[in-house]
């Protein structure tokens, strides 16, 4: 399984990057981690006829975390981001879902600009993204830059609103809530597979205990992961108790359209991801409290 | 057409290589067919099995999913620069003593990424072992001893000091 | 407890350590992948991307490709490659001729249509996607229930259909049985397609000189010289010609036993070319094309009396044979092991058995640990199922048809003899240990909190190698062993074993070193050479070693000690009765100070024969064929308790236990590595690992990423308690190496049919089956 022979570039500069993206556009493919990337390539289900490989460019690796937020450079590793203490005190549901990214060894090269410009829909990333409120910043090949939110971001199966020769430099959190709870559930075949199906969530209670903002993230439920603002809707303004949770959970089958594949039906993440969004949903709210 | 071959230069167990590859020759196949160090595994090719665990600058990292032209510049150990002075790691040596191989092909990325495993979280708790052994594939043992032998391999590693991996030979 | 090789004496029953770990633990391992020769050249194969489909080939673009040594097609190798056709001798069974490169027809996704030589594997690649093929559509055969379909395409056109094989077997008084049943119980147990996966893909190397006309192959096979043999046969080569070297092998479990199309090819680029070719699988080969197995459908008609005794039982299976046949196995044979398998250790004898093989637009049926596993998994599911109908205990039912030791020698419903069998030894000890009255209160209390927990054992005997009627059954093939001593006192044990993980090099040399009387370092075990060492067809497999090759060491042995004590008992004056070797001296029992070092002995023979008293043997070699003596039956009883997650289906197994019976063990530490392994891929097979083709036979399964192999975190830790038979021979061995997969998968449904009080006749159960078997999701389609 060897791959088919391309051109290969190691840029060293964002800029430099960008004029490689301009000189070769739809027939170049970025070479972060290599995670996804090298086995398609391996299969030979892809085959760019130039790699542009993005590690030796050390200013996408950063993490800058301040009191508006997180700012992680797309080149950065999962490692770094699952060893950083700033994110694990600031974003403890962004440390707890890296930790699901497969293995070690995935984790040590993988990066989270990677991961998300692949967007399957079945990975942590794009759906802690959507329930972090993320933002993307995008460049292209002239250097102009241009910021997109999590839903315009992700756009269908392995696709996302990056064009023809744009990069994505960064991704940035804004503060988690004060006064939040989160949690994060997957449910895998086996340990660090890609999820069947899972939930990122977080509730945020006011003062007299009634959901202010709720925002459940699903992932493994359809051809992007999805924000179910059904079921959000039903939280808000009410104190959560365990009718409101379930009616909540029942709410995401308008959201989500699981597909079925040889490890599972679509009724089948239907029903877990009810449960599991129940679950998460108590877990969140218990964090809150 | 094959594509235009690149020079690299990059450090392996602590010997100075250099390479003149294709840029879609992976660094597993580099190690095995150009440095002839056929210790590293191909098991799957798509970053699945975890045979061609090697380290890339102290990371455990699968080498079919990197490229020979990506190592340059960088510093890589494989199983065969383990032992120093003829001497076992304690690592293989609690894989020998725990009987913690059968047919040997899973062997050498099991040890990398144990040894990887133990140098960042030495005093592992045992429900931290099987996960951080689920990267890697056995079919013959049923992953029973080889847990053990993470256990006395972090008991032999503390006791002794630590056993250095070769640095880098400087220019 | 490993302990070191230092131990003085006897090492049977010592969990020495293993000689072949320091060379796997450095990377100096030599599989066959390791070896490089001066011009080496590369093989791969284009594979059909469709089932089933009249081909014409066109490879002109490809072989004018740079870097590309050469294409061949079936075409080119008509002459050079015999055609194949596995023995039909069996009766009922259709010939299926085909050649080793589909010619006109492709008959599964992953068909070998043509091979590329290259200078490398990347340009055979490269090349391959250049060769261009027309693919006329036939319509597909995708599963067994089409191949049933007398109008479904034939795979085989002189077949006329797609039954392969065909035959009935009835002994004892059916009618008889039926009559007096209280009930009649009939169940259909679906046993699902997955694959053997060792983390070696298959792979070879091929070497040809052209001036002597010989051919050595270096290859990852379990049988090197039924390898040497079939590719002699298929080549046109004499036996003489044919170098096979096995060397370090990493894993195979049945899938490397067979002469693949492959090897057949590879060996022919070769001498084709001048030049070493190499070709090595890689895994979306091995997944989609090396070989499945396991595939079958049995329907059970039990007549049972109310006390759970069963009277009488009527099988009918059907075996899903893929699309080819491997050399030399018919997948017929599967059928007769389990018809002379499954009464296992009950006592029924009234038995009907009607068995067919099917072929299907599938990859080739192999050889799987245990192949005939299936035996084992219907029976104890069956048990089970009586319990669950009748209100019985499963552990009554059981008891009420276990042969007791007082019956045995016991002659089974196939004629074949029942002796030494200790099954029922290991339920109770089982039982004992596993507390099951404890379980169902837990249950109880556990169940009222919502959740799902449930208990399941199983129990079987298997052939290891079986007794001795049994093994002339199998065609009483002898196992061979030589044991040399050289001149300076050191000892060279040749053996027809192919270890890949069975630690031959080790166990072997325990034997020997334990009978002659040397420290176990002195002793090295040498394999995997057709050039060295005695012939037998056999090889590694079908758990025989332990019994077959041990005695024939032992044997052998045996007779050079015989050879060292004549001439030590002559120069010690002594009777050879009276002498003893003890950590490689010679000397005269309870007379320490008469006593000659075997070096010198050694010495004498090669090197001053003329100084040897009169009449002794010139030369220090022992050989022996062992025919397995009485053989026997390894058995063991599994116990497994699981925790289903409602939620989401998931199922823990919580807790897991063998009680095994192989009789001595040679190394304890390597039994047990054999009872977990194996055991793990049973519990693989069950929850987690499916090959899986869509109605249209496209294979869906071809990655890790949709064939999934349990990891640490999916595999418990598994008890184990030994029992061991008590010896009646020096020969006391079993072979343990199937065990563990036979038994597990019959545990672990039964656990789960135990938490779901429902009765479970299917493989496998991922979380959706679970799901769905309890009601909590539609079943999709």
């Amino acid at each position: 399984m060897k791959p088919a022979p391309f051109e290969y570039f190691a840029p060293t500069s964002v800029e430099e990057t960008c004029a490689l993206l301009a000189r070769y556009g739809d027939d170049a493919k970025i070479l972060a981690g290599g995670q996804s990337l090298v086995p398609l390539l391996a299969l030979r289900l892809a085959q760019p006829e130039v790699l542009i490989d993005i590690n030796p460019v050390r200013e996408l690796d950063y993490i800058q975390a301040n009191s508006d937020g997180l700012s992680i450079g797309a080149g950065t590793r999962h490692r770094t981001v699952e060893r950083s203490s700033a994110v694990r005190e600031q974003f403890p549901l962004l440390s707890a879902g890296i930790e699901w990214i497969g293995h070690p060894q995935i984790r040590n090269r993988g990066t989270v600009g990677g991961s998300l410009a692949h967007a399957d829909p079945a990975a942590e990333l794009p759906a802690l993204a959507l329930a972090l409120d993320a933002t993307f910043t995008v460049i292209d090949a002239n250097g102009s830059e241009r910021t997109l939110t999590s839903d315009e971001f992700f756009v269908s199966f392995l696709t996302t609103a990056l064009g023809s020769g744009e990069l994505l430099r960064e991704i940035s959190f804004p503060a988690f809530p004060a006064g939040s709870g989160w949690s994060f559930r997957e449910v895998a075949l086996r340990h660090g597979d890609f999820a069947l199906v899972g939930v990122a969530a977080i509730v945020t209670l006011d003062n007299t205990q009634a959901c202010s903002d709720v925002r459940i993230a699903l992932f493994g439920v359809g051809e992007t992961a999805v924000r179910s603002r059904s079921a959000e809707k039903v939280l808000i303004g009410q104190k959560p108790d365990k009718q409101v949770i379930a009616t909540a959970a029942s709410e995401i089958i308008k959201d989500i359209q699981p597909l079925s594949d040889v490890h599972a039906t679509s009724a089948y993440r239907q029903y877990v991801a009810r449960n599991l969004v129940e679950q998460a949903l108590t877990e969140a709210i218990q964090r809150a409290l | 057409m094959a594509s235009k071959k690149h020079i690299i230069e990059l450090s392996v167990n602590g010997v100075r290589h250099e390479g003149l590859v294709e840029p879609r020759k992976t660094l597993a196949d580099f190690l095995r067919d150009d440095l002839e160090l056929t210790g590293t595994h191909l098991g799957c090719e798509h970053g699945v099995c975890g045979a061609c665990t090697v380290m890339v600058n102290g990371e455990a990292v699968r080498s079919c999913l990197m490229f020979a032209v990506q190592a340059s510049g960088q510093e890589i150990t494989t199983i065969e620069g383990l032992a120093t002075g003829g001497k076992l790691h304690p690592v293989q040596e609690a894989f020998w003593e725990c009987h913690g191989m059968q047919c040997g092909f899973c062997t050498p990325g099991f040890v990398m990424s144990v040894y990887a495993f133990l140098k960042e979280n030495p005093d592992p708790k045992e429900e931290e072992i099987r996960p951080a052994l689920s990267g890697n594939l056995c079919r013959c043992t049923g992953y029973q001893n080889i847990v053990d032998a993470v256990r006395l391999a972090a008991e032999k590693m503390r006791e002794t000091s630590a056993v250095p991996v070769p640095v880098a030979v400087k220019e | 407890m490993a302990i070191s090789g230092s131990v003085i004496g006897n090492y049977v029953g010592v969990s020495v350590k293993r000689v072949e770990d320091p060379r796997f633990l450095t990377g100096q391992g030599r599989y066959v992948d390791d070896f490089k020769f001066p011009n080496m050249t590369h093989a791969a194969f284009l594979r059909s991307p469709y089932p089933h489909a009249h081909i014409t080939v066109d490879a002109s673009k490809a072989r004018a490709f740079p870097g590309v040594v050469a294409v061949f097609t079936a075409a080119d190798l008509v002459g050079v490659v015999n055609p194949i056709q596995i023995d039909a001798s069996l009766p009922g069974s259709k010939p299926l001729p085909h050649t080793a490169l589909a010619s006109d027809k492709v008959r599964f996704v992953g068909d070998p249509i043509a091979m590329v030589v290259a200078d490398s594997r990347y340009i055979a690649e490269d090349a391959i996607e250049l060769i261009q093929v027309d693919y006329d559509l036939i319509p597909p055969v995708p599963s067994m229930d089409v191949a049933l379909d007398p109008a479904s395409a034939p795979l085989y056109e002189e077949a006329g259909d797609n039954i392969a094989y065909h035959d009935t077997f009835t002994c004892g008084d059916l009618d008889e049985a039926f009559n007096a049943a209280d009930r009649v119980l009939t169940e259909t147990f679906r046993q699902h397609r997955y694959i053997n996966v060792p983390m070696e893909t298959r792979g070879g190397v091929a070497t040809y000189d052209t001036f002597t006309g010989e051919l050595t192959y270096y290859v990852a096979t379990q049988a090197h010289n039924a390898m040497r043999f079939f590719l002699g046969a298929q080549l046109n080569l004499p036996g003489h010609r044919i170098r096979v070297i096995a060397p370090d092998i990493g894993g195979a479990f049945g899938l490397k036993f067979g002469v693949y199309r492959e090897d057949m090819l590879v060996a022919a680029a070769a001498m084709q070319t001048g030049r070493p070719v190499k070709w090595i699988e890689d895994r979306r080969e091995n997944l989609t094309a090396g070989g499945h197995a396991r595939e079958d459908t049995l329907t059970l008609e039990a007549a049972v009396k109310n006390d759970g005794t069963i009277l009488g039982l009527k099988v009918k299976m059907i075996l899903d044979a893929g699309a080819y046949q491997v050399t030399p196995l018919n997948p017929a044979l599967f059928t007769t092991i389990v018809r002379m398998v499954l009464p296992g250790p009950y006592r029924f004898l009234n038995y009907a058995f009607d068995a067919t093989v099917v072929t299907t637009n599938k990859a080739p049926y192999v050889a799987y640990r245990g192949p005939w596993a299936v035996e084992t998994w219907v029976r104890e599911g069956l048990a089970d199922i009586i319990a669950r109908e009748l209100g019985l205990d499963p552990v009554e039912v059981r008891r009420k048809n276990l042969i007791t030791k007082e019956e045995q020698p016991y002659k089974n419903a196939l004629g074949l003899a029942i002796e030494r069998i200790s099954a029922r030894e290991t339920l109770e000890r089982a039982v004992e240990m596993a507390d099951i009255p404890h379980f169902r209160e837990e249950q109880k209390r556990l169940r009222a909190d919502g959740r799902v927990v449930g208990f399941g054992l199983a129990t079987f005997i298997e052939p290891a190698p079986g007794g001795a009627d049994y093994m002339a059954a199998m065609g009483g093939g002898k196992e061979p062993a030589i044991v040399k001593i050289d001149p300076t006192g050191h000892v060279t044990a040749y053996t027809t074993q192919v270890p890949h993980g069975q630690s031959h090099e080790t166990t072997l040399a325990q034997i020997v070193a334990t009978e002659l009387g040397v420290p176990f370092e002195h002793v090295k075990v040498v394999h995997g050479d057709t050039q060295m060492g005695p012939f037998s067809l056999f090889g590694t497999g079908g758990s025989r070693a332990a019994t077959m090759a041990s005695g024939a060491a032992l044997f052998a042995t045996r007779e050079v000690k015989k050879q060292v004590l004549q001439i030590a008992g002559a120069m010690l004056e002594a009777s050879p009765d009276d002498l003893e070797i003890v950590n490689s001296i010679v000397s005269v029992r309870g007379v320490p100070q008469k006593a000659i070092p075997l070096a010198q002995i050694a010495m004498l023979v090669y090197l001053a024969p003329a100084n040897l008293p009169p009449g002794s043997p010139t030369e220090l070699i022992g050989m022996y064929a062992y025919d397995g003596g009485e053989g026997g039956w390894a058995q063991a009883t599994h116990c497994c308790w699981v925790e289903i997650d409602p939620s989401n289906g998931k199922v823990e197994i919580t807790r897991y236990l063998v009680v095994e019976d192989c009789g001595t063990m040679i190394n304890p530490a390597v039994v047990e590595g054999q009872v977990r392994g194996g055991t793990a891929q049973g519990i693989g097979g069950v929850l987690y690992e499916h090959a899986i083709y869509d109605e249209n036979g496209q294979f869906l399964t071809s990655t890790f990423m949709d064939y999934l192999v349990p990891t640490a975190t999916e595999i418990p830790p598994i008890e184990i308690e030994h029992l061991e038979t008590p010896p009646i021979s020096p020969v006391n061995f079993r072979g343990v190496g199937e065990g563990g997969a036979i038994c597990a998968p019959p545990a672990v449904v039964n656990a789960i049919s135990d938490a779901l009080s429902i009765k479970i006749t299917e493989q496998p159960l991922p979380p959706t089956r679970i799901l769905e078997l309890m009601g909590a999701i539609p079943e999709e389609k």
